[in-house]
């Protein structure tokens, strides 16, 4: 007999068992009464939903989409999933302008680029600020990053780009609108590191925003349209064998799998090829096929946290593994919970309180630790903690490009470009 | 008026708890008869609470039983307007199948318009349009207004409905034999199946709604009604895979309708013989599972991955025709009895057969003979007047139920006023604690509990979860049991007997779920075996006693 | 990506060979699909506490009456007489105190009033050395207003039937005004994550002014603190003027989740790699021997090891599944000591023996793990995903997998865990 074979079932959500462990695990929950709960947002909602619409309940907007309760989750279920692909599909009330307008990052980004200086100033002016908060409910509390003046691929076309194609091998870089319009200095930092150890780095034929805000604001046809884009271009360079890298855990994590389950674009063919630069540089350590060489006078505290992406990705292992290869690195790992901002989630007036209690312990356990920097894999976990505890937070690639010592690592990799 | 053992004196007393006997208990007092309603467990423990759920257009008989099919589209336009809290208007399909026989398909549109039934041939393409669960290689399609109805909603509605016109109501009492005056029935002899307390109610006419137990209830007055058991097993799932109803459009056999009935789905049912005396003791088999699943992936192949919650079975009673007492000729319409024209024995009419779809006009054609019986000749109003529940005027949902912190209903009082309807108005939200959930896989929250346990003739857990869906979902009782017996605690003020009861209680539901104990569902079951019996330790407190109800 | 010992499965089992076979030098990583059963738990843990239906006062000479294919009796008595004294100190270093001894079982006292045997018991919970000499005097049960996962009322009952006198008090407390919003957050474990200094000591003077109330000797609380750490108890503890025992609640457990997050927490600390989440796919075999796992996450960098430890459970953990014809071991296909006929899995009455609860991996005697038939030589299985015990009906479960895992580390770490 062939019926019920699979033990998985193709109706995910009935995989819960009812357990409850993913509320425990849930940042939200504990500071925000009016969220019902990952179990009860989640699998639970979705029988009645499915049962009538009518039972979908606006509060699922409070969640993080962390997915820190799949990661939790004994028995599989994408819980995190399943409430977002519910906002998506049963929620009544249109994105606002500030939803639209926090979604857009790339949109937005184009525009402050190209005045940053008024931009950057306007952004930390009180009555702007109160403007913001009033009529925006932008939180007036939130700083907002800085705008930089050059954006990245300007940089690269102008500085780096020339002398890519000399080197023996080559990857694409997703550099994400964070890389592109806040702080190029990350992507310079990868193009070092990886040009170090041989490797080309190449923009995509076309880079559009990875979606995470446009698809947590519910701006879904716009998601879709992008991610197209993206995925048209990496499935170009995937056939020149370029591996895809990023060097933010939410854009690479939003691509490879919200793509399929939230947007239903398949992206199987590509899926495997993108990745992020830490796991990419791991992996040819630990083959064996590049070296790193570190230079011998850096000295540096640095906690690792993990970003609620990278807890799903369970790529948190690279980052460490590469950042304690450095010698003169005195390693602190931070508990793995969230920071709170999730995106553009805690830029909402309605969601700042909420984000600064779930952040509270992160921020209490860094400043205890007295590290010189934070480092972390996502950019809004960088903005959350630089504001909330004035720790500076680095990328680990920026941390490497620091420590590593570019003319030893290309000569001990045979570079000579 | 009270008679000279110092008790009170009914016009009738009605024998069942199913959706018959508290039919016929409503009509009795909606007329003005003095009435009492006997069962000797909880209301709607027998097949009242084991069939498909199913608002029957009359469709499946149409072919078979002109007179049935009749019946059940009438009163299934009833049923729409007088319960509309417990119907829900899903209409149906039946498609044919490539193994089955599309010649079929016209005799039954045919017998259908015959009946007063509309049925209309649908291409099969736009079928898998109204519902996309049904096998994708189905060769023809008919609609009918078929529909679900909640059977445990609709009886006790009807007993809130008896109770407001001055009906009285025993529950747990068992019917253990008549008192008699000379060939007339004067009062019943009871037993209270909880305590064992013997006592006696007279009144001037006993009508016998025993559904299949009728049998036996005859034989105590000393009649003898021919009754053959049959047994319908059936599966639930754990959500909704269909909208609409889903019947293969063939000659009526095993596991051809899928029912979506508030949460779920139910696939049924099986059809097999069994002895009298096994009518108590209803098991599901491996085999019966087996057919079931077969057949029900023939007509929505998503069953085949879809988790499984529990088996279950319930008992038709399927009645001889007085003419041919050797059974062989069995009627499935109503069968209204007489016993002093038929047995020379007054005071005594037996209201049987029929199917839940029929049980209201079950009620009024026993309820007209007590009249007649009785000299009173008030008429039905059972068919126009809606039941308590589905009241539903002008300014039902305006009145503001809000909880104090969130600005729309919350997930558990929209799921409480599909269950209630315009009842769900009296659950009161005192506190926040008052909406704290008890069942989180069916929304019951504390104040929906306290309501059914000072409103609904609740004394155990079974009877909660047959009032309120607490228990029934995805994890069948596991986290809500334990809360609820802890609210019920506060009421009865006896932890023994409660904590007993809590045994009981998950006993049955897993007697439900290890007929399908794989998957999630076995792994459901251990977790439940982990929390009672393992970190509580209730196995200490089981006795074989308590399981009268969970038969 | 290259291990000395990778373990599958991170609960209790899981992590304590992981603790050891870290603290001998070696590299360990553990892959765990979720968390653990560990979640669950009932306040303490058991080493033998039934025998055809009677507690059983001396676990070490019952263990001697077991049949040969239980897990005890391939240990043999001497190992898990050894193995028994390493559990405490373990755990106090990773920083969980318990108290107990396998010569002699106490009881706890469950959510529903009732005594049931136990080993060793978590810091703080309610136990006692015999249920018919209670030590408590008068007692005074304090639950929090809105928390409906405790109850006073069948606690009261089992204790009375041991003649002991109780009252009971139930309190807001204002740090929880929060919690009580939610209709379905007020969980123990989301309790005990506000539960926080100031907090306690308003439960503290709230609890003394009931005691007062009621001249009560003894202070019953539902386990609904200490979380992170054992120091909410002791504050509680030493601002209350009676002795205080918390009961467990219904899931999730506090003391569980307090023990899981600690052996995690010490597992990372020494250095271990623990990878949460994800999920073993597939292994690569070798003749006799396992080579490499691969999983979800990691896509294509396999898990290599010299030596693999099977701590994926029972069912409830995915362990084991079942589908309506077979049991079977999902990850790798190994073979599976279970009856093929479905009617024998399980037993209509849920407190009857059920039979599936004994089923798990073929096993030897030092619990090399088997698949086709052939013994796998680097491969070991430990706690309930083994089969040859009931632990529901026997109160076995947290013992055997504990003394499972410390004797197939040690083997490892001995070079008899197949190493090359």
């Amino acid at each position: 007999m062939n019926y019920q074979e699979q033990n998985i079932s193709a109706n995910n959500f009935e995989d819960c068992i009812k357990c409850t462990i993913c509320t425990v695990y849930c940042p939200v929950t504990p500071f925000n009464p009016n969220y019902p709960g990952p179990k009860q947002a989640g699998p639970d909602g979705e029988r009645y939903r499915l049962k009538k619409p009518y039972f979908y309940d606006e509060a699922l907007k409070y969640c993080l989409n962390c997915k820190r309760c799949e990661v939790a989750c004994p028995s599989n279920v994408k819980i995190g999933d399943i409430i977002q692909s519910a906002r998506i599909k049963y929620t009544k009330s249109k994105p606002s302008l500030r939803d639209t307008m926090l979604a857009n990052t790339d949109f937005v980004g184009t525009m402050s680029s190209a005045f940053a200086p008024i931009v950057n100033a306007t952004l930390k002016l009180k009555p702007v600020k109160m403007v913001l908060d009033s009529v925006m409910k932008i939180d007036e509390h939130r700083q907002f990053p800085s705008y930089s003046s050059q954006k990245f691929t300007s940089w690269y076309k102008k500085e780096a780009a020339s002398v890519q194609d000399s080197f023996p091998n080559h990857v694409s870089y997703f550099h994400g609108c964070y890389v592109q319009y806040n702080y190029p200095q990350l992507g310079k930092d990868l193009v070092a590191v990886m040009n170090a150890v041989g490797y080309g780095v190449h923009l995509l034929e076309k880079e559009r925003c990875c979606g995470v805000a446009k698809i947590s604001n519910r701006l879904v046809k716009e998601a879709t349209r992008d991610a197209n884009i993206n995925l048209a271009s990496i499935r170009k360079s995937v056939e020149q064998s370029r591996v895809v890298l990023g060097t933010s855990s939410t854009c690479t994590f939003t691509m490879r799998d919200e793509y399929p389950h939230l947007l239903h674009i398949d992206n199987a063919d590509v899926r495997d090829d993108i990745m992020l630069a830490t796991r990419f540089l791991f992996k040819l350590v630990d083959e064996g096929s590049v070296k790193l060489v570190f230079r011998k006078d850096f000295h540096k505290r640095i906690a690792y946290h993990t970003p609620c992406h990278m807890e799903k990705l369970g790529w948190s292992v690279y980052s460490t593994s590469l950042l304690k290869m450095i010698p003169g690195l005195d390693f602190v790992p931070l508990d793995s919970v969230c920071c709170g901002i999730a995106g553009t989630y805690g830029f909402k007036k309605e969601n700042y309180k909420y984000s600064q209690e779930i952040g509270s312990a992160l921020f209490q356990q860094i400043l205890s630790e007295r590290v010189d920097s934070v480092a972390t894999d996502c950019e809004t976990c960088k903005w959350q903690i630089e504001m909330s505890t004035g720790v500076p937070v680095e990328n680990p690639i920026s941390v490497i490009a620091q420590a590593l010592d570019i003319e030893a690592t290309k000569k001990a990799n045979h570079v000579n470009i | 008026m009270d008679n000279k053992f110092g008790k009170k004196h009914y016009d009738v007393i009605v024998i069942g708890g199913g959706a018959t006997g508290a039919g016929t208990a409503r009509d009795c007092a909606m007329r003005g008869l003095k009435t009492l309603l006997v069962e000797r467990f909880d209301f709607t423990a027998g097949a009242t609470g084991r069939n498909h759920g199913l608002l029957h257009s009359g469709a499946r008989y149409a072919v078979t039983d002109q007179e049935s099919a009749t019946e059940c589209i009438k009163e299934n336009m009833i049923l729409r307007r007088i319960a509309r809290h417990c119907v829900e208007d899903t209409g149906g399909l039946f498609v044919t199948l490539p193994e089955d026989d599309l010649d079929y398909q016209k005799n039954f549109v045919d017998a259908c318009l015959k009946a007063g039934i509309s049925a209309e041939v649908l291409d099969p393409k736009e079928a898998l349009l109204i519902e996309p669960a049904v096998n994708k290689d189905i060769i023809g399609a008919v609609r009918v207004p078929d529909g679900a109805i909640d059977p445990f909603r609709l009886t006790v509605a009807n007993v809130v409905s008896a109770r407001r016109d001055g009906a009285d109501v025993l529950t747990y009492h068992e019917v253990t034999g008549f008192e008699r005056d000379q060939n007339r029935l004067v009062g019943v002899r009871l037993r209270d199946t909880r305590s064992g307390e013997e006592s006696v109610e007279y009144a001037d006419l006993m009508i016998n709604a025993g559904g299949i137990w009728g049998h036996h209830i005859a034989e105590l007055a000393g009649v003898k009604i021919n009754m053959f058991p049959a047994k319908g097993a059936l599966l639930i799932f754990g959500h909704r895979v269909n909208d609409v109803v889903i019947n293969r459009c063939r000659k009526p056999a095993d596991a051809d309708i899928l029912v979506p009935g508030d949460t779920i789905s139910l696939i049924g049912t099986t059809s097999t013989r069994l002895p009298y005396d096994q009518i108590d003791n209803m098991e599901v088999t491996p085999e019966e599972v087996d057919i079931l699943l077969r057949e029900g992936i023939k007509i929505a192949p998503s069953l085949a991955y879809t988790r499984i919650l529990r088996a279950y079975a319930g008992v038709r009673p399927l009645v001889a025709s007085d003419n041919d007492p050797s059974g062989r000729t069995i009627s499935r319409g109503i069968v209204c009895l007489d016993h002093a024209t038929r047995d020379g024995l007054e005071g005594f009419i037996t209201i049987t057969g029929g199917k839940l779809m029929t049980y209201r006009l079950m009620a009024e054609w026993a309820t007209d003979l007590a009249c007649k019986k009785l000299g009173r000749t008030a008429k039905c109003q059972t068919a126009e007047t809606p039941l308590p529940g589905s009241e539903m005027d002008k300014t039902f949902g305006t009145k503001e139920h809000k909880k104090s912190h969130i600005i729309e209903l919350s997930t558990e009082q929209k799921a409480a006023e599909g269950r209630h309807g315009s009842l769900s108005e009296q659950i009161e939200y005192k506190t926040e604690d008052d909406e704290a959930l008890v069942c989180e896989c069916e929304q019951v929250s504390v104040g929906e509990i306290k309501y059914a346990i000072e409103h609904l003739h609740v004394g155990n857990l079974i009877n909660l979860r047959r009032r309120t869906r607490m228990g029934m979902g995805t994890c069948q009782g596991e986290l809500c049991a334990c809360r609820a017996a802890g609210i019920m605690v506060n009421y009865n003020k006896c932890a023994e007997r409660t904590l007993r009861d809590l045994s009981s209680f998950i006993n049955e539901r897993w007697k439900g779920m290890y007929p399908v104990s794989w998957g999630e569902t076995l792994v459901e079951g251990q977790f439940m075996s982990w929390l009672y019996e393992g970190v509580c330790g209730i196995d200490q407190l089981a006795r074989p006693e308590d399981l009268i109800d969970a038969k | 990506m290259k291990y000395d010992t990778i373990i599958i499965g991170g609960g209790m089992s899981g992590l304590v060979a992981g603790i050891r076979l870290r603290k001998a030098g070696q590299k360990v990583a553990i892959v765990s699909t979720g968390q653990s059963a560990l979640h669950f738990n009932s306040g303490s843990i058991a080493l033998l506490g039934h025998e055809h239906g009677h507690d059983i006062k001396k676990p070490l000479e019952a263990i001697e009456r077991l049949k040969p294919e239980h897990p005890y009796s391939k240990l043999g008595i001497d190992n898990v007489r050894k193995y028994v004294g390493e559990v405490a100190p373990l755990f106090a270093e990773a920083g969980i105190t318990l108290h107990g001894s396998a010569e002699r079982n106490h009881y706890r006292l469950t959510p529903i009033g009732m005594f049931k045997p136990a080993w060793l018991s978590f810091e703080g919970y309610a136990t006692v050395d015999d249920p018919k000499n209670i030590e408590w005097g008068k007692v005074l049960i304090v639950n929090l207003a809105g928390f409906i996962d405790f109850y006073p009322q069948f606690i009261e009952l089992g204790l009375s039937k041991y003649g002991i006198e109780c009252s009971s008090r139930t309190f807001i407390l204002p740090g929880l005004e929060t919690l009580r919003k939610s209709a379905t957050e007020m969980r123990a474990t989301n309790i005990a994550r506000v539960l926080k200094d100031e907090v306690i000591l308003e439960m503290a003077s709230q609890i003394n002014s009931y005691i007062k109330d009621t001249n009560a000797d003894t202070v019953l609380l539902p386990a609904i603190l200490g979380l992170y750490d054992e120091n909410p108890i002791r504050l509680l503890k030493s601002k209350v003027v009676r002795p205080v025992h918390l009961v467990s609640t219904m899931p999730m457990s506090v003391g569980g989740m307090r023990a899981q997050m600690s052996l995690r927490k010490y597992f990372m600390k020494l250095g271990g790699t623990y990878l949460i989440g994800d999920k073993v796919t597939m292994g690569r075999f070798e003749n006799d021997r396992l080579v490499s796992v691969n999983t979800q996450n990691l896509g294509d960098m396999p898990l290599e090891a010299d030596s693999f430890i099977l701590a994926t459970g029972s069912f409830f953990s995915h362990g084991l599944e079942a589908n309506p014809t077979s049991i079977y071991e999902p990850i790798f296909g190994l073979d599976v000591v279970a009856s093929a006929n479905r009617p024998e899995w399980c037993d209509m009455d849920i407190y009857k023996d059920q039979n599936y609860m004994e089923f798990g991996v073929v096993n030897d005697n030092d619990f090399h793990v088997y698949r086709d038939g052939k013994r796998i030589s680097n491969f070991m299985a430990v706690g309930a995903v083994l089969s040859g015990c009931n632990s529901m009906k026997e109160e076995s479960g947290g013992g055997v997998s504990l003394l499972t895992s410390i004797k197939v580390a040690d083997d490892i770490l001995n070079g008899k865990g197949g190493k090359k």
